[in-house]
């Protein structure tokens, strides 16, 4: 950008300069056409559920008692939604590096359990698994807090799913680090902790965020079994109680939107900070 | 001379293609020698043989008498190469340096991580080996803000300050732009007046010529000619060897 406002000499602009001028008014132009286009969307759904009539159209009416009542209730669950959501993705963390490396591992029984384990968990339903470790396990003797269930079972899904990303953050370094590393003196897991995992791990940020992202919706899955008291149980609860399933619903996914809203921009903001940092 | 690095009956396939065959080489102590010939001659697995990021198919590795036979297994074939990857330093093409630490981290990786070395003695040694290829003042920076004769100037200080007994140069200036090479081609002289004893790979004619005291030249895996580089340059015996000199010869004089 300075390279193009120094070629201004005297006022004088050169044709690049108009071009790339003309070009950043136009992308500023579609950025604030974007933004009004949103507005107007959001104001026209206000409106669809204003209960106003509008040339003979009656919109819908929410109940906004209910709403004001129950509000508060609704976002309690906020804070269960982000612990069951941090708790399962360390755990899939965790558990995806475990896996990634398995699939580095030259011994066939570490090799074949981290492929069993990404394959059982890819071919069955999440649903399936979370009511696995509520209602199966418990027939086994087994019982499982329900946060601790549900942690269990998003954690271990998301494991499976995401020990891609770590194998690629693998796989994105170089062999010339190994070896530099190697040529020192490191051992293998010197090599690897010191030099291929923070460089792996670097890696995996990004798209580890769209996963925790991610997390935090799937996570209203284990709603279902009735004894993690999120954001969806709350809701349902609610809603099913007083017949208002409609505004409690809508308050959820207000919140559920709000969160992801926030959590993008985080990331963003994470995001620029790697890419302005080192390498 | 007393042998640093002793080469004996060295053989290496890469499944069926026999890349080095029975190679023996000795390399006496402050010894420079350039390692030239065509690309796929062998030349770099030779280098990689000695400190055992390749693994020979046959023979042994000496480095400062800890010798290692091919064949040798277990704990204490691990503990041998260890003391050889020590022994030995190793500056490679592509520098490698590590993206995620600062310049002195990256030199004082070794020293800390690998020999157990206090952090503070590992930057004084560190600092040292930075100011020698003229670099202290980059300590700080990152290695994506450095030029490639740079970085290459740092990844010779990593090497260096683990103190090993031979540097192992697998073309260092090979992916520099032109006017870069000469930067790190005069420290790399200056590591050899130090009297440090060197390996060289290199297509680096004027080098070859005016540091090495022996010039080894391969082709097809094997050794064909060994010699002062006055006689290679002057009066090979090889054809191959005149081959690869030719161009330098009719171009540099
Ligand atoms: N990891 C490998 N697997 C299979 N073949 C290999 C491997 N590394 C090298 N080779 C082969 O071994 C032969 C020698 O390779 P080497 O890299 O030692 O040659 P070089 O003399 O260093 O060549 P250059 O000047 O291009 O670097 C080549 O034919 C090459 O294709
Ligand atoms: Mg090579």
């Amino acid at each position: 950008m300075s390279a193009f406002t120094k070629g201004t000499e005297g006022g004088v602009k050169s044709q690049g300069d108009l071009l790339f001028e003309a070009q950043q008014r136009q992308q500023r132009g579609f950025k604030r056409n974007v933004g009004v286009s949103w507005g107007i969307f959001f104001l026209i759904i206000i409106y669809f559920f204003s209960g106003q009539s509008f040339l003979g159209i009656k919109t819908i009416e929410l109940n906004t008692d209910f709403i004001v009542k129950n509000i508060g209730f609704i976002a309690l669950g906020l804070p269960q939604t982000l612990l069951v959501s941090v708790l399962a993705i360390t755990l899939a963390m965790t558990l995806a590096l475990l896996a990634a490396l398995g699939r580095l591992s030259t011994i066939p029984p570490i090799y074949a359990l981290s492929t069993f384990y990404v394959s059982l968990i890819r071919g069955t339903p999440l649903y399936l698994q979370i009511f696995f470790f509520f209602l199966a396990l418990p027939q086994l003797g087994i019982v499982l807090t329900g946060l601790f269930a549900g942690v269990l079972a998003l954690g271990l899904n998301y494991g499976a799913y995401m020990s891609e990303i770590f194998r690629a953050g693998l796989a994105s370094v170089g062999k010339g680090q190994r070896e530099a590393a190697i040529a020192l003196g490191m051992t293998p897991i010197q090599t690897m902790r010191r030099v291929v995992l923070p460089q792996a791990l670097r890696f995996a940020i990004p798209p580890v965020g769209n996963e925790f992202i991610a997390m935090t919706k799937d996570s209203a899955l284990v709603s279902a079994t009735g004894f993690v008291h999120e954001v969806m149980w709350r809701a349902t609860r609610v809603g099913r109680a007083q017949f208002n399933n409609l505004e409690a619903l809508i308050m959820a996914a207000l919140f559920y939107w709000l969160m992801t809203l926030l959590l993008t921009y985080v990331q963003s903001i994470i995001e620029a900070r790697l890419s302005k940092g080192d390498r | 001379m007393l042998p640093i690095v002793k080469i004996s009956n060295l053989d290496k396939y890469f499944g069926r293609l026999h890349v080095l065959n029975n190679i023996n080489l000795e390399v006496g102590e402050r010894e420079v020698v350039c390692i030239i010939g065509r690309s796929g001659s062998g030349k770099s697995t030779l280098l990689r043989c000695i400190n055992f990021l390749e693994d020979p198919s046959h023979g042994s590795i000496e480095v400062d008498g800890v010798r290692v036979a091919v064949g040798g297994k277990g704990k204490q074939q691990r503990q041998l190469i260890h003391d050889v990857r020590l022994k030995t330093g190793m500056v490679f093409q592509e520098f490698n340096l590590f993206p995620h630490m600062s310049v002195l981290e990256n030199v004082i990786e070794g020293p800390v991580t690998v020999k157990g070395m206090d952090r503070k003695h590992a930057v004084e040694l560190a600092e040292q080996h930075l100011d020698s290829v003229g670099l202290l003042f980059k300590k700080d920076e990152y290695p994506n803000r450095l030029s490639g004769g740079q970085k290459q100037r740092v990844a010779i200080a990593r090497a260096l300050t683990m103190e090993p007994r031979v540097m192992l140069f697998d073309e260092p200036t090979s992916a520099l732009d032109p006017e870069l090479i000469g930067e790190v081609l005069n420290v790399m002289k200056k590591v050899a007046k130090d009297g440090m004893t060197m390996l060289v790979v290199t297509h680096e004619m004027g080098f070859a010529r005016e540091v090495a005291d022996r010039v080894i030249v391969m082709a097809d895996g094997e050794l064909v000619e060994d010699n002062k580089p006055e006689q290679i340059f002057n009066a090979p015996k090889d054809p191959r060897t005149e081959a690869l000199i030719v161009r330098y010869r009719t171009g540099g004089g």
